[in-house]
């Protein structure tokens, strides 16, 4: 599973960045370090559910307003800055999927589809393409963010549960379950 | 409905995603927003208990604030005032900060100067090499109106311990209540005036300073010094490009070699050099040509038990046997397989060549039909053949060992010769470098006297080569700095006692400085706690202590010594007045 260098820091980086929170709290012209740090990531993130470019921006700008506005309620955990600000970006597009419903998108790579049939033990062929897309269309929206997270962005089962806000341990009985389902449907899978 | 699914959509570019990033749209929006917060939550104020409690505790708040500020309201005066000072400096750092004190006002540096047209802008170069980029129509005044006309921008760096103990900038750092100290890889102090008033530099403009540096590690980052937080303000991790060699170094090390140097040196690595070996060659070469007389060869008398071969016209295929009438070739021992019948044998083909001892032995090959033999012999002689061939050979020695002798004295007197042309080369080669090394040692003096005028007019030269340059894009005037991070020390705490060289009294100073060689920081210490201080064994320091304008010097050795002894008592050596500017501090300090 890839590594997301902005999601693993080392003790040294995590002290650097929580001196430059506890500056941001003072200042929050003192927020540009941490803004430039994660504006790609986190845009990225929100881009990755979302049709439209323009609104992946504005929701972008809306997570790092929330960000800024709420600092001094964040608490340093020793994890890194951009746990929360997931979360946040979370939040922030799961609110404009409830009142525009249109605005959700599924984006994936052929890659990501074959990495799906494998970890299920299905032989990936191309012309299942259309099939799988449709399993994961029904998908319930809880589960698709699994699916989302874990092979569409390889993110380790300790990130997922940071931005879902739950526990590791939950992350992954969730995700089994929806291992299973999917295995179920893609067994039908016939050329 | 269910969402669209997207196959292989192509990213967004990088460049636009950085279109999109503004920090200071996203400051103002918080601004607003903030504001807005504000004003909505005025409407608590209808609430008629809240606005009696707030009333109550509003009066009780003013009391409290009047009274502190009667009893405190010289130290409060002094307060406003510093604020108004540093918020003036925050883009300009003309005035005085009252935090940044120089311990001694005779280490004071100077900036150096540059005038720039603020239409055209202009590329700066210091005398360190570190160079300022000034796009144009940087520059506004107070009220944001574009400068017309010169700016005069003042500049300076410090890139060592005792430029910064001398700058008196201080390298704490402050981290909600957690202390560091500031390992620094170079400083710049940059503002800009027109006449005697502060200028700015506009919003959208930047400028490029790319400062030279003697370190190269990547662990620094660049901060400002917010003067009106009073600490670093962290910008961004710091790249440094790395450099082969210092330019500044490569101007001043050419006042290291003139043309007469350079003439001593072709002359010691290339002339005299290639003039003895040529007495080697012509050595050799004379050597060669004398005549080298051969050895006669010695007769053997034939083994009557050994089988032996005679041969036609052996005598003229081998000049060393012609002396010798009715050779023979006598089958050697080492043939163990010899069969007895080879003489027996009418061999069909006969063929003899040189042995594997050239002149002594030869190989004789026999042919009959299949059979093939391959035999070691040796030429002998028999009978009265052999009593002739031996006086022919004693008459052929005595010639021999004469002309022998004669070519021994030859090249002896040839070697004498090359010797006594090599030693005659040889002196002038000692010579020539004695001269080299005097006239480097007069450019060494020279160059010195460069160097230290450089660095007495201008403090900024720097005392090491440069490995790196590291550029700092700024938006605003004021002090920036590549550094990094440390903890505090570590270790073992004392409460120090500082006694004078001279007279052994103990002695009050106003400042001390603890310089860690090894992490390349420094600590400065006030009198309000005593000088307490904590240090770690391992590590190497020196003191530096200041009072009454005057600088003492506690070095790594005498430091040291207090330190293995467990003792608090640290001898300190005043610098000489003559002494007491920065080169001498720096080498007193051992920097």
């Amino acid at each position: 599973m890839a590594i997301n260098p902005h999601f693993h820091h080392n003790n040294a980086q995590l002290n650097e960045e929580m001196l430059l929170i506890d500056a941001a709290k003072a200042d929050p012209g003192k927020f540009a370090p941490l803004y430039e740090k994660y504006y790609k990531q986190i845009f990225n993130y929100v881009y990755q559910r979302l049709e439209d470019k323009d609104a992946a921006f504005d929701v972008t700008g809306q997570v790092f307003l929330k960000a800024l506005s709420n600092l001094n309620r964040y608490q340093f955990k020793g994890v890194p800055f951009a746990s929360w600000l997931y979360r946040i970006a979370h939040n922030e597009v799961m609110q404009l999927f409830r009142t525009q419903k249109d605005k959700r998108a599924i984006n994936a790579d052929i890659g990501d589809l074959r990495f799906i049939c494998e970890e299920n033990e299905t032989p990936f062929f191309e012309e299942y393409i259309p099939a799988i897309k449709t399993l994961i269309q029904q998908l319930a929206e809880d589960d698709l963010q699994l699916v989302e997270l874990r092979y569409f962005e390889k993110r380790p089962f300790k990130e997922i549960a940071d931005i879902l806000d739950i526990t590791e341990v939950n992350a992954k009985v969730r995700m089994y379950r929806v291992i299973e389902k999917l295995k179920k449907s893609l067994s039908k899978l016939k050329l | 409905m269910s969402s669209k699914f997207n196959i292989n959509r192509p990213p967004i570019s990088d460049e636009e995603i950085n279109k999109h990033k503004n920090f200071n749209q996203l400051l103002e929006k918080f601004k607003q927003q903030s504001l807005k917060k504000a004003q909505g939550d005025e409407s608590w104020w209808k609430n008629k208990s809240i606005r009696y409690s707030t009333i109550i505790a509003g009066i009780t708040v003013v009391c409290v604030v009047s009274y502190l500020s009667l009893t405190n309201s010289k130290k409060q005066n002094n307060t406003k005032h510093e604020t108004l000072i540093t918020q003036n400096t925050n883009n300009n750092s003309l005035s005085t900060h009252k935090f940044i004190q120089p311990p001694s006002e005779k280490l004071k540096s100077n900036y150096t100067a540059y005038k720039v047209n603020n239409a055209k802008g202009a590329e700066l170069k210091h005398s360190t090499q570190s160079k300022i980029n000034i796009p144009k129509n940087s520059f506004v005044d107070k009220n944001g109106k574009d400068i017309i006309g010169e700016v005069i921008i003042e500049y300076k760096e410090f890139h060592d311990m005792g430029d910064i103990i001398a700058s008196g900038i201080p390298m704490a750092y402050d981290s909600a209540g957690k202390k560091y100290k500031l390992q620094s890889a170079g400083m710049f102090d940059i503002r800009g005036s027109q006449n005697g008033e502060a200028v700015y530099i506009k919003p959208d403009k930047s400028l490029d300073v790319e400062l030279v540096s003697t370190n190269n590690e990547q662990k620094f980052n660049q901060y400002y010094l917010d003067t009106v937080q009073k600490n670093w303000q962290y910008l961004k991790h710091d790249q440094p490009n790395l450099i082969k060699s210092s330019a500044t170094n490569t101007k001043n090390q050419r006042l290291l070699t003139n043309s007469k140097t350079e003439k001593l040196i072709n002359e010691i690595e290339k002339v005299i050099p290639r003039k003895m070996d040529s007495v080697g060659v012509l050595y050799k070469h004379k050597s060669e040509k004398l005549t080298k007389p051969k050895e006669p060869s010695k007769p053997v008398k034939s083994n009557a038990d050994r089988p032996n071969f005679k041969l036609e016209g052996s005598n003229e295929e081998f000049p060393e046997l012609a002396a010798f009438n009715n050779v023979v070739f006598e089958v050697g021992p080492e043939n163990k397989n010899c069969s007895t019948d080879i003489q027996e044998i009418t061999w069909s083909d006969i063929k003899i060549t040189q042995g594997p001892v050239s002149g002594k032995n030869y190989m004789l090959n026999l042919t009959y039909l299949n059979r093939k033999e391959k035999l070691i012999v040796y030429p002998v002689l028999s009978g009265n053949d052999f009593e002739k061939a031996t006086v022919i050979y004693t008459s052929k020695l005595e010639e021999y060992d004469r002309l022998l002798a004669k070519r021994n004295a030859d090249e002896k007197k040839l070697i004498v010769e090359m010797e006594a042309k090599q030693a005659a080369y040889m002196a002038e080669l000692n010579r020539k470098k004695d001269e080299l090394e005097n006239e480097k040692a007069k450019l060494a003096a020279k160059y010195n006297v460069v160097q230290q005028n450089e660095l007495a007019s201008n403090f900024n030269t720097m005392s090491t080569s440069v490995k790196a340059t590291r550029l700092f894009n700024i938006s605003k005037f004021g002090i920036f700095n590549s550094d990094c991070p440390h903890a505090m020390a570590q270790g073992n705490t004392v409460s120090p006692i500082f006694l004078l060289s001279q007279s052994g009294k103990p002695f009050r100073p106003e400042l001390v400085y603890l310089i860690d060689h090894s992490s390349q920081t420094v600590y400065s210490f006030a009198q309000t706690e005593g000088f307490r201080f904590t240090y770690d064994p391992l590590k190497v320091y020196s003191l530096c202590v200041f009072a009454k304008n005057k600088m003492f010097v506690c070095n790594k050795e005498k430091y040291q010594e207090t330190i293995d002894k467990a003792l608090n008592k640290f001898v300190i050596t005043p610098l000489p007045d003559q002494n007491d500017n920065l080169i001498d501090f720096k080498t007193a300090l051992e920097l």
